[in-house]
């Protein structure tokens, strides 16, 4: 079983949209008001560009792993693996957080029981144990599932939606859009798990500017998501914590056929929890590699950092405000330090040599 | 070693069965089923000294029983300081959980709506687990008294109310229906103004009679309570989240008309009465010296009933004569005029004349958003075309 | 020491061959040709056509005067199924499978002559597809009718029908067959091997050869497609899967499997696409239905009551009002009792059948919903998935399960539960592989030609090709 490259575009196209559409657009009108597409489109170009350059990489098609102990020995690419894992682990969490008060808020109708999300880290016990290339098949029914949710929530509010709120652009400043631009950098690391997936596709021509076109379209549907998130809620988008699974709801057609929009809302959180669960699924996949791939390293692996993932979020299941505070304020850095620095300094040292394959 | 490995996979599968087998036994998440709900159909608020009182509509379900069929329900009234220790004295009154996912009608008495509404609406809002297309409506006297009738359209007064606000309704241009979501962001924009139907119950009339004959002859037997009929053509408006001032019937008509709201309503003028079958409403803001709010209508009309009757070929057109039109043009003029002059005069932006000029520029914005409304100048076109 | 080959000694030979087959209903019969041959025929008693061995084999033999060379002797033999044999083993083993063995004295080898007569059942419809277009034959139980019934639709030399036989004791005869040059070399020669590594004591089912032919022998979905219809199980080879049918089983098996062939009747094929194309979405929506209907009631009705709109939920909880049981444990227990009303409908005697639908509609039923022991909800839920279930029935032991597993999710964990085991059995599916051809394909994969007849069905036109998933080495089916 190997990723296709089809698959990698399914992925970048209409999976990598979807873990932006919890938290992130409330925080980021928070800061930037209506200006709030200036910053993600800024960070859309910026992932796009190193999206390329993670595909440009993928051409040599060996993994990060084999790349780096290539080049700097065993030892070396264990501590860079290693330090990639955890960074990963660390962008995992605030998806993690998200998609907890997502599921507390849109499965249930009263405020569930404490341990109500618990079974979210079983299913993602089980599919962090499976290798990396057998998530190929799953974005093949996610795509469409992405596509159909994304879809029917855009047309259920569109309807409800005053673009004109949007105006005047430029109302926010320049403080606006640095403040939101930073806010938003714990969102944007597609990079940094794309390179986690390279060597593990076979790299067909044209894959780069491929990717890269469908990451903008990606990032184009998200930001008519947030152009219609605004138009809906305007002054009140600040405090809409679930974006969109709150935008729909206001289709006219609503009190004759009832909540018809929760079948797309529901689809759209079926993938996000695919995507929550890729981060931690590279790291354990990266390490299981850097460790030797023994059969039963995967599972042991995907045991510990589910359950340390599990006992964080419980620990901050109070503090859950400062925790995005945290992440998104104060630590915000760390996010482009991988998935800016590292795939240019990665393309860099080996985007020079000659192509050439694994044997 | 690589045995007890291998029989691992199959004991934590064995353990993970028996935790879901207990849970789905025990339903030990000390989550709330049907039995032990409420379920609010609509809640209505009034101020009093020590704070709110909150008047739920709880929906009973009935009995298979198809005989008895229909909705009934049941009012408790919570009190406290929030909306939130309103809702905690419901429950501890009943020992239901109240769930608001199905409250759609959010009433205001009129003590709620003097001062500021969103001290209790903010409740609300907030809640991620109430909708925010929830209808919103203020009402004569008190909420409570409102729920509490006894309709004469439905058991269930909520429902009569939601009746009195559906789309069919709005596009007769005699109501103006507003949601929390709405209502929410004019107050928290830049014209935080607002709008909200409001709501005035009457005994049917028949019924008046009826309840009379009934107490003249002595009867010993309780008495159906009385039948209210609910209407709801004015238009109460907000500023600041108090209500400012009521529209009359003929102004909340023409702001349907300015929203674009109508489609087939009717408007009776001079003895006539006209449908207006599609009609085309705009609100602009202009600035050269000063800024100038412009607010256009244009309506295909026909005419439906005259006091005088016509000749089969006249009734048969439905047409207006150019007079009649130039009339009604008119008339809907002084409409629009008339609920410029309550916006103006209860400096309530009802027309969002102050976010138009925020859209227009920041610096437009800046520079007269402190102008009074009554300063404004307005142009008003209102046009009326028969429908040839 | 024991004799393995025969020696040409009648009398050690006939008693080595008796010690082998001891059974009391392998008869033996002694003749001679008048003169000095004699003659010894082992036969099975109730597997013998004893007229036509007589007459194919027995006279002329007792005629025959020539060399006892059992070759020689084959050609004056008037069967066209004589065969010969050395080895007791062989030949005791051919006469339990109810071919008569000849042994004379001086004789190199034995004589094995066809003359079984083995009483089966008629070609008749099978109950478990019923077509209402279409042709209504069905396998039986004797390999050689189904090996026919398989040759009469598919006359080409390509088709390859290999025997071999399976069982320590039950020597169970297993067809294998494929269309040379259409289905992949590798997988005849994957199941040929896994077929030949079967070591097993007997093999009463094609059922049992199901768990040596998957990857995955404890996976929870089937991994080997079955069928009972001779025009399935040719269409199916012609698409380039390998079939097996199995001695003694109406069953025939497909491999490789696509989830998505579950969904595809027969039927599909005669009538118009358009049509096709709405039964299959309908037994798509009613299988989903049928399994998540019940938990999504329950889930409605312990954790998110916005699912259902609020007048379906008051006259729910009218329902519901006095109801003593949970709506998880009330779902749970209606569900088990239709499963036993299942098995016992399956297993009772015709006679009671009446008495017991008596039984289980009204009492279970009715009566139920006005002791208040249930709710008709409940009741109307469970019916509706129990005949929803059976739009698919080739999926019903899987889907049965999970609807169960749904319930059991839903009422623990509640909707975000019914997520993540949807999530579960996804990946699970998508990542299930047999013969190197995935389970989910054509969807996972995603290999958009061969959507052309999945839940949507074009026109036999347009199925100008063979299913890309299947890697047949000839593509083209039409021009």
């Amino acid at each position: 079983m190997k990723l296709r490259s089809r698959q990698i575009l399914f992925f970048l196209a209409l999976i990598a949209p979807v873990g932006k559409l919890v938290l992130m657009p409330a925080q980021i009108v928070s800061v930037s008001k209506n200006d709030l597409l200036f910053p993600v489109l800024a960070q859309l170009l910026v992932q796009a560009a190193l999206v390329f350059c993670v595909l440009l990489l993928a051409r040599r098609e060996r993994t990060l792993y084999s790349l780096i102990e290539s080049a700097a020995g065993t030892v070396c690419a264990r501590i860079v693996t290693v330090l990639f894992s955890a960074f990963l682990l660390f962008a995992a969490f605030l998806p993690v957080v998200e998609q907890k008060t997502l599921v507390r808020s849109i499965f249930y109708d009263t405020i569930p029981a404490y341990l109500v999300f618990t079974p979210f880290f079983l299913f993602s016990a089980y599919l962090c144990a499976r290798p990396l290339s057998s998530l190929g098949r799953m974005w093949d029914i996610l795509a469409p599932l992405s596509a159909v949710g994304l879809a029917g929530i855009l047309l259920l509010s569109a309807g409800s939606a005053d673009y004109g709120a949007l105006s005047p652009a430029g109302a926010a400043g320049v403080q606006g859009f640095l403040g939101g631009t930073t806010s938003s950098c714990s969102w944007f690391f597609d990079s940094a798990l794309l390179l986690v997936l390279i060597g593990r596709f076979p790299y067909t021509r044209g894959l780069a500017w491929k990717g890269t076109l469908c990451y903008l379209a990606g990032g184009g549907i998200l930001l008519f998501l947030l152009a219609t998130f605004y138009g809906v809620f305007a002054e009140i988008a600040v405090i809409q914590a679930h974006a969109f699974a709150r935008m729909s709801g206001f289709f006219s057609g609503m009190t004759v056929l009832g909540r018809i929009d929760y079948l797309f809302i529901f689809a759209v959180a079926f993938v996000m929890t695919f995507y929550v669960i890729l981060p931690m699924q590279g790291a354990v996949g990266t390490v299981t590699e850097a460790f030797g791939g023994k059969k039963a390293l995967a599972p042991l692996l995907s045991a510990g950092v589910n359950l340390i993932m599990l006992i964080l979020v419980y620990l901050f299941h109070f503090h859950t405000s400062q925790v995005i505070r945290a992440i998104t304020g104060t630590l915000f850095w760390i996010f482009p330090v991988f998935s800016v620095l590292l795939p240019l300094l990665l393309l860099l040292i080996f985007g020079r040599r000659p192509h050439e394959k694994i044997s | 070693m690589k045995k007890f490995l291998k029989t691992i996979p199959m004991k934590l599968w064995m353990i993970l069965c028996a935790l879901i087998v207990f849970t789905f036994f025990s339903n030990d998440f000390g989550l709330v089923d049907i039995q032990k709900t409420a379920l609010v159909l609509a809640a209505g608020i009034d101020r009093t000294e020590e704070g709110f009182a909150l008047t739920a509509q709880i929906a009973v379900p009935k009995g298979t029983d198809r005989t008895t069929g229909g909705t009934s329900s049941v009012e408790i009234e919570g009190s406290g300081e929030t909306v939130s220790e309103c809702l905690a004295d419901l429950y501890a009154k009943t020992g239901w959980v109240p769930k608001l996912v199905f409250c759609d009608l959010v009433i205001l008495g009129e003590s709620a709506v003097r001062e500021d509404t969103f001290d209790c609406l903010d409740y609300f809002l907030r809640n991620e687990y109430i909708p925010d297309s929830c209808l919103l409506a203020a009402c004569e006297g008190s909420a409570k008294e409102l729920l509490s009738s006894t309709s004469a359209i439905d058991d269930t007064s909520a429902l009569a109310l939601e009746k009195l606000f559906s789309d069919a309704a709005q596009k007769s241009g005699h109501v103006m229906v507003t949601t929390l979501r709405e209502f929410a962001i004019g107050y928290f924009g830049e014209s935080h103004s607002g709008y909200m139907p409001y709501v005035r119950s009457q005994a049917q009339e028949g019924d008046a009679q009826g309840q009379g004959g009934a107490q003249s002859s002595g009867d010993a037997q309780q008495q159906k309570p009385e039948e209210k009929i609910y209407t709801a053509r004015e238009t109460a408006i907000f500023s600041g989240g108090r209500m400012a001032a009521l529209l009359s019937p003929e102004e909340t008509f023409a702001f349907s008309l300015l929203e674009g709201n109508v489609y087939a309503g009717t408007f009776t003028t001079d003895e006539k009465t006209y449908v207006i079958l599609k009609n085309k409403g705009d609100i602009s803001v202009r600035v050269q010296e000063t800024p100038e709010i412009r607010l256009s209508i244009l309506c295909k009309v026909q005419i439906y009933g005259e006091s005088e009757t016509a000749s089969p070929e006249h009734l048969a057109k439905g047409e207006l004569s150019p007079e009649e039109e130039a009339r009604l043009s008119q008339t809907l003029s002084e409409c629009l005029t008339g609920l410029w002059n309550t916006c103006a005069e209860s400096e309530c932006d009802l027309l969002f004349f102050r976010r138009s000029l925020k859209r227009t520029s920041m610096e437009v914005y800046g520079r007269w958003k402190d102008l009074p409304l009554s300063s404004v100048a307005v142009s008003i076109d209102a046009r009326a075309q028969s429908l040839k | 020491m024991e004799k393995k080959e025969i020696s040409g000694n009648l009398t050690s030979d006939a008693r080595t061959l008796k010690t082998l087959l001891p059974a009391q209903d392998i008869l033996t019969f002694d003749f001679s040709d008048g003169k000095s041959r004699k003659y010894v025929c082992f036969f099975a008693d109730a597997l013998t056509d004893k007229d036509l061995l007589a007459e194919q084999a027995l006279r002329p033999l007792g005629r025959y005067a020539g060399a006892p060379e059992a070759k020689t002797m084959a050609t004056h033999v008037l069967s066209p199924e004589v065969r010969t044999g050395k080895d007791f083993q062989k030949l005791a083993e051919e006469v339990l499978a109810g071919n008569p063995v000849v042994l004379w004295e001086g004789a190199d080898e034995g004589l094995i002559v066809g003359t079984k007569k083995i009483t089966v059942r008629a070609v008749a419809e099978p109950p478990t597809d019923v077509a209402i277009k279409g042709p209504r034959e069905g396998f039986i139980e004797d390999v050689k009718t189904n090996t026919s019934l398989v040759r009469r639709r598919l006359k080409t030399g390509e088709l390859m029908i290999e025997m071999l036989t399976v069982g320590r004791r039950s020597a169970t005869s297993v067809a294998l067959c494929w269309l040379e040059g259409t289905c992949r070399e590798d997988v005849v020669e994957e199941v040929r091997k896994k077929l030949s590594a079967i070591d097993i004591d007997a093999v009463p089912d094609s059922s049992y050869l199901t768990r040596f032919l998957t990857e995955r022998p404890y996976s929870l979905v089937k991994q080997v497609g079955t069928t009972e219809k001779p025009d399935i199980f040719c269409a199916k080879l012609a698409e380039g899967r390998a079939g097996i049918l199995v001695d003694g089983s109406p069953i025939a098996l497909t491999v490789p499997y696509l989830l998505v062939e579950d969904f595809q009747s027969s039927e599909d094929y005669f009538v118009p696409a358009y049509r096709a194309t709405f039964t299959r979405l309908l037994r798509l929506f009613a299988l989903l239905v049928a399994i998540y209907l019940p938990a999504f009631y329950v889930a409605a009705q312990l954790f998110k009551l916005q699912l259902l709109p609020v007048k379906l939920l008051l006259t729910i909880a009218g329902s519901i009002r006095d109801i003593p049981l949970s709506p998880s444990l009330e779902m749970l227990l209606v569900l088990l009792v239709l499963e036993v009303l299942n098995e016992a409908s399956i297993r009772m005697p015709k006679y009671v059948g009446m008495a017991l639908s008596v039984v289980g509609a009204l009492v279970l039923g009715e009566t139920a919903v006005s002791a208040g022991f249930v709710s008709t909800p409940a009741i109307i839920i469970v019916a509706f998935s129990g005949i929803g279930l059976y739009a698919v029935p080739n999926l019903i032991e899987e889907t049965s399960v999970l609807r169960l597993a749904m319930l059991l999710a839903a009422g623990s964990v509640g909707t975000y539960g019914i997520v993540l085991l949807t999530a579960l059995t996804l990946v699970y599916l998508v990542s299930t592989e047999n013969f190197g051809v995935p389970l989910g394909a054509p969807f996972a994969p995603f290999i958009r030609r061969d959507l052309r007849d999945t839940f949507v069905k074009y026109n036999l036109l347009s199925l100008k090709e063979r299913p890309a998933s299947l890697s047949s080495p000839n593509k083209r089916r039409q021009k």
